[in-house]
């Protein structure tokens, strides 16, 4: 538990508690940039393992999960994960923030032989096959994948020769999937036409999305956060380019794809929306409302997987729990989902990300007044 | 140089009189301080000893700020900008030269001071606002050739960086090093002719050109002194966290160090420690007194922004009511103390 | 033609904004970088009046125009009073203390997510082509009416009314101005209510066009350098410097590369203030006071 700074001193000296439970430590972007796609993460999450708790445990023992805002600070997020790691004891660490959070936890993890579990945030490519020992990701994200599952979509749906744009904030990571989009779409027989990086606190995005409609591409693939994503698409249509728009479905895509009301913006991601009402769609509804989040339901499908992530690896972790014995179980993991994903989640020694990631492609239909879903779930094989 | 604190002790010699401490007294506290510093990292905990590291790293920046701002009277609002130069330095030259720390210490100080001197330009034609604006606009530009840097050469996340300590005592010990010589050398140089005239155009700008200080000078050097220590703060800083990104040097890192600069107290080298120790642990005080008043589950969510806040409010209540910092805070109570049953000073000191 | 559009709306973004720095550093040379954060303020204004008054948009405007000038008297009634007469380093810092402690309670009043007014408020933000090709968006077009009228109205208000001369007496030469009977306060007071009110109109369009969220704070700061373009206490100065930042950025945006446009608006402010430190049209008396 925390102390006060002037009890710490005094504390230092004492033995630390005995644990009775399963201590598993999160650092997240609770408040700060971002915190609009990590807060909910974490809070569906931590409702999830209170459910659980109130089950009765995971082998009998309760799980206790601390959370400690980085708000997307390298410098907090290194202090957290110390903190976390040498005072709480916690035998699993838990990433959801930024990626410039990643460096700093990854070298405390690896000092404390913890494994460190990015849960919600950007998966980092050393949790692709040939895995980094101690990283694991069950984010619905996939660098390379995505834009290969967008670019198939495309591909399959055009009926004419494919003139693709392209968009991104200008964040490494965005620019970085742009730029392998961009070259992945000429070897599949698709002319990029234009690619436009647009600065983070940009007023008017409206000289970006001209840039872009002044190509004239009839399709444009955007994968950033959601804020860039969606004001290019509504610039460009304000500027009267009426082509297709694929972006990636953030957790906001259910509720955003009601509000913009337009019939060719399609939003392509991995995990289920609510519109398709599964029994585990009741049970987020349920456990979220007893926890009094207050963020929109359908928002918080990720830190519900993330919730049974946790409670399946730790699960397979006997008592009493070290870091070994969860890093050998999540090494040999399969979860299900319950119809969340387009599979099970599957982990081995190998591949730290998953086995298999599968998507699903929506749109408004406004015919139908209603979100359709355009393509159902399509496997991309998780490869070296 | 310093005023006698106490009666019966006589300088005689000039280099008595230069001494920084003159009391049996003063001496019997500063042996104090030393040994506690000196015995902290074997009695505290894992938590207790990173945040000594950090107060102690921030330190060497707020006494680099403090010297500019505080006694020559630049308004620098670019100093993460400094910082990111010198982590950005010794992180290029590590990943694209593998050198080690001996090459990129004085690296970073050698970019620190360039920029130092091109931060500078401005202020020799600019005061107060303006100057303040330009070096904003320069920070602005060091960050953006960061994040050039770092996506160009495709480390999106962040430039990984291999330190030559890792245990924290060790970084406790090389840091206090590191604050302990940044004082020393600051003392001395304020007390130099730099510092003399340094001081001189903080007062009056005129007046100094006319008694003959070159201001031109003086200006350039204050700023070239306070960025090369900054950017050398920024390379420790660097191999501290074993990574370097842009985003770690926002404009709030700035604000970070004015306040302790501001909050401790302006014109005082003990003013830029408390400062230091005020910002430092500040956030950590704010949860503390949360968990102490049972907010803290319902606000857990929130924390951050309550932080914010009372950042915020802290500043703005330290600047309406106590603009002499915690440095007048301290000095008030030190009084208290020497003067006692007394209360006020006697007329003329 | 599309350019010139965009250019337009750009400007009129800078220039509703720098109206606010310009105002305020004019009358009581104090610069208020918390000036982002009150036109966040006035955006979420709008996103409360907009949820209360639901069904009579118009009022919810009203409403929320009316909340942003209090919400700037209630600043300087608050603090800034205090910091007149304080050294510039104070002032300035106060004002930045003050945008801090604002963005951390807009987030524990309103939380994180993305909010959008202009849903609440009914409307759609349509586009409207003319000149053949261009083509602008509805919130942009009345960015540009409003700047238009604002500029045009601040422009009478300071010329031909008592308050308004009142207000130049007083950044003039503020010692004779209170000699002469003019109650400084109430002055500043009204800048402050003046600068916030036209801020926060700025946030609300914003926030119509794109939502309110973090980086409308930063938007703020970008439109600083216009104003300092255009010379800190002109604001004939602040509209030609925002014209000049807005070209250059999209222009640029245009021909070269996307990205500069975050870092253009202070090139342009170096090379000003390397050039001619007071701007275009600011009186060069100014720095040397300072």
């Amino acid at each position: 538990m925390k102390k006060t700074v002037l009890g710490i001193v005094l504390a230092a000296a004492l033995p630390a508690a005995a644990q009775d439970a399963y201590v598993v430590g999160v650092s997240a972007a609770m408040t700060g940039p971002g915190a609009g796609i990590y807060a909910p993460v974490v809070d569906a999450m931590k409702a999830y393992l209170d459910h659980v708790n109130a089950r009765g445990g995971v082998n009998g023992k309760q799980v206790r999960l601390i959370v400690q805002d980085d708000g997307a600070e390298p410098s907090r997020a290194a202090a957290n994960a110390k903190r976390l790691l040498a005072q709480d004891k916690v035998v699993l660490l838990i990433n959801t923030s930024l990626s410039s959070t990643y460096a700093p936890m990854v070298a405390e993890a690896r000092r404390a032989e913890v494994p460190l579990y990015f849960g919600g945030s950007v998966c980092p490519k050393d949790t692709y096959p040939p895995a980094d020992p101690l990283q694991f990701c069950s984010s619905a994200f996939g660098a390379n994948l995505d834009s290969q599952g967008a670019l198939a979509f495309v591909k399959a749906q055009a009926k004419e020769p494919v003139r693709i744009g392209f968009a991104a904030m200008a964040i490494p990571i965005a620019r970085a999937e742009i730029d392998y989009a961009e070259g992945l779409s000429k070897t599949m027989g698709m002319t990029p036409v234009a690619k436009q990086i647009s600065p983070p606190p940009a007023p008017d995005y409206t000289p970006f999305a001209t840039k872009l409609k002044d190509a004239n591409p009839n399709w444009v693939f955007s994968w950033s956060p959601w804020v860039s994503q969606v004001r290019t698409f509504e610039a460009l249509r304000r500027l009267g380019w009426s082509g297709r728009y694929l972006t990636w479905a953030h957790l906001n895509a259910e509720d955003e794809l009601a509000r913009i009301r337009d019939g060719e913006f399609y939003v392509i991601g991995t995990n289920a929306l609510f519109q398709d009402d599964l029994p585990v769609h009741a049970e987020i509804r349920a456990v979220t409302h007893r926890a009094n989040l207050k963020y929109p339901v359908t928002y918080l499908t990720e830190g519900f997987i993330a919730g049974l992530v946790i409670e399946s690896a730790l699960k397979a972790t006997p008592w009493p729990p070290t870091p070994k014995k969860v890093l050998a179980a999540m090494n040999n993991l399969k979860v299900d989902l319950k119809g969340l994903r387009g599979g099970p989640l599957e982990w081995t020694r190998e591949n730290h990300f998953r086995i298999r990631q599968h998507y699903r492609v929506w749109r408004w239909d406004p015919a139908k007044n209603a979100i359709v879903r355009v393509q159902d779930w399509q496997a991309i094989e998780v490869k070296r | 140089m310093s005023e006698p604190r106490a009666s019966g002790y006589f300088r005689t010699t000039y280099g008595r009189d230069l001494a920084l401490l003159d009391t049996r007294a003063q001496k019997a506290w500063l042996a104090l301080l030393c040994a506690s510093l000196l015995a902290l990292p074997f009695l505290a905990g894992a938590f207790v000893l990173d945040l000594a590291n950090q107060v102690l790293l921030t330190s060497i920046g707020a006494v680099a700020l403090m010297l500019l701002t505080g006694y020559a009277g630049q308004i620098s609002l670019g100093h993460a900008g400094l910082l990111a130069a010198g982590a950005f330095t010794t992180g290029i030259l590590f990943k694209e030269f593998g050198a080690p720390f001996w090459v990129t210490l004085p690296a970073s100080a050698a970019v620190g001071a360039a920029i130092g001197f091109l931060f500078g330009l401005p202020s020799l034609r600019l005061r107060g606002l303006y100057l303040a604006v330009s070096t904003l606009a320069l920070h602005f530009l060091v960050l953006h050739a960061g994040q050039e840097y770092e996506t160009r050469r495709g480390f999106s996340t962040g430039v990984v960086i291999d330190s030559p300590i890792q245990d924290p005592r060790a970084w406790y010990f090389t840091l206090l090093a590191a604050a302990v010589a940044t004082i020393l050398f600051s003392l001395n140089l304020l007390r130099s002719k730099t510092g003399r005239s340094w001081r001189a155009i903080h007062a009056r700008e005129a007046v100094a050109e006319a008694l003959g200080i070159d201001v031109r000078r003086a200006k350039l050097s204050a700023f070239v002194v306070s960025c090369t220590l900054t950017s050398i703060a920024g390379c420790l800083f660097a191999y501290y966290r074993g990574f370097v990104s842009a985003e770690a040097f926002s404009l709030f890192v700035t604000i970070q160090y004015v306040a302790t600069v501001i909050v401790g107290g302006i014109g005082s080298i003990l003013g830029a420690v408390l400062g230091t120790l005020f910002v430092v642990l500040f956030p950590y005080g704010i949860e503390a007194l949360m968990r102490a008043l049972g907010l803290a589950e319902r606000l857990a969510s929130v924390v951050f922004a309550v932080n914010y806040a009372a950042f915020g409010l802290a500043m703005i209540l330290f600047l309406v009511f106590e603009p002499q910092g915690l440095v007048g805070i301290w000095r008030r109570v030190q009084a208290w103390f020497l003067l006692w049953p007394f209360k006020q000073r006697p007329v003329g000191r | 033609m599309q350019l010139a559009v965009n250019i337009a709306v750009l400007a009129a973004i800078y220039a509703l904004i720098s109206c606010g720095y310009v105002l305020i550093y004019r009358v009581s040379r104090v610069l208020s970088l918390a000036h982002g954060e009150l036109m966040m303020l006035g955006a979420y204004g709008l996103a409360a009046t907009a949820s209360l008054f639901s069904g009579h948009p118009l009022v919810a405007i009203a409403a929320s125009i009316a909340l942003a000038f209090l919400v700037g008297v209630a600043v300087y009634a608050a603090l800034m009073w205090r910091m007149t007469g304080e050294s510039v380093l104070a002032a300035v810092l106060a004002t930045i203390a003050l945008g801090i402690l604002l963005r951390g309670a807009m987030v524990l009043a309103f939380g994180n997510q993305t909010q959008y007014p202009l849903q609440s408020l009914g409307w759609t933000n349509a586009s409207i082509a003319f000149g053949g090709s261009a083509r602008v968006s509805a919130a942009g077009l009345t960015l540009i009416l409003l700047t238009a009228a604002v500029y045009a109205g601040l422009f009478a208000f300071l010329r031909m009314t008592r308050w308004g001369i009142r207000m130049r007496a007083a950044g003039q030469n503020p010692l004779l101005a209170a000699q002469r009977g003019i109650r400084l306060h109430g002055v500043y007071a009204l800048a402050w209510g003046l600068a916030t009110l036209t801020g926060g109109m700025a946030g609300m369009l914003i926030a119509c066009d794109a939502g309110i969220e973090s980086t409308l704070v930063t938007i703020g700061l970008k439109a600083f350098p216009a104003a300092l373009v255009g010379g800190l206490d002109s604001l004939a100065g602040a509209l030609v410097g925002s014209l000049v930042v807005a070209s250059a950025e999209v222009l640029l945006i245009h021909f070269v590369d996307p990205l500069l446009s975050d870092v253009v608006p202070f090139f342009v402010l170096l090379a000003m203030l390397a050039v001619r430190p007071w701007g275009l049209f600011g009186t060069r008396e100014e720095l040397d006071r300072v």
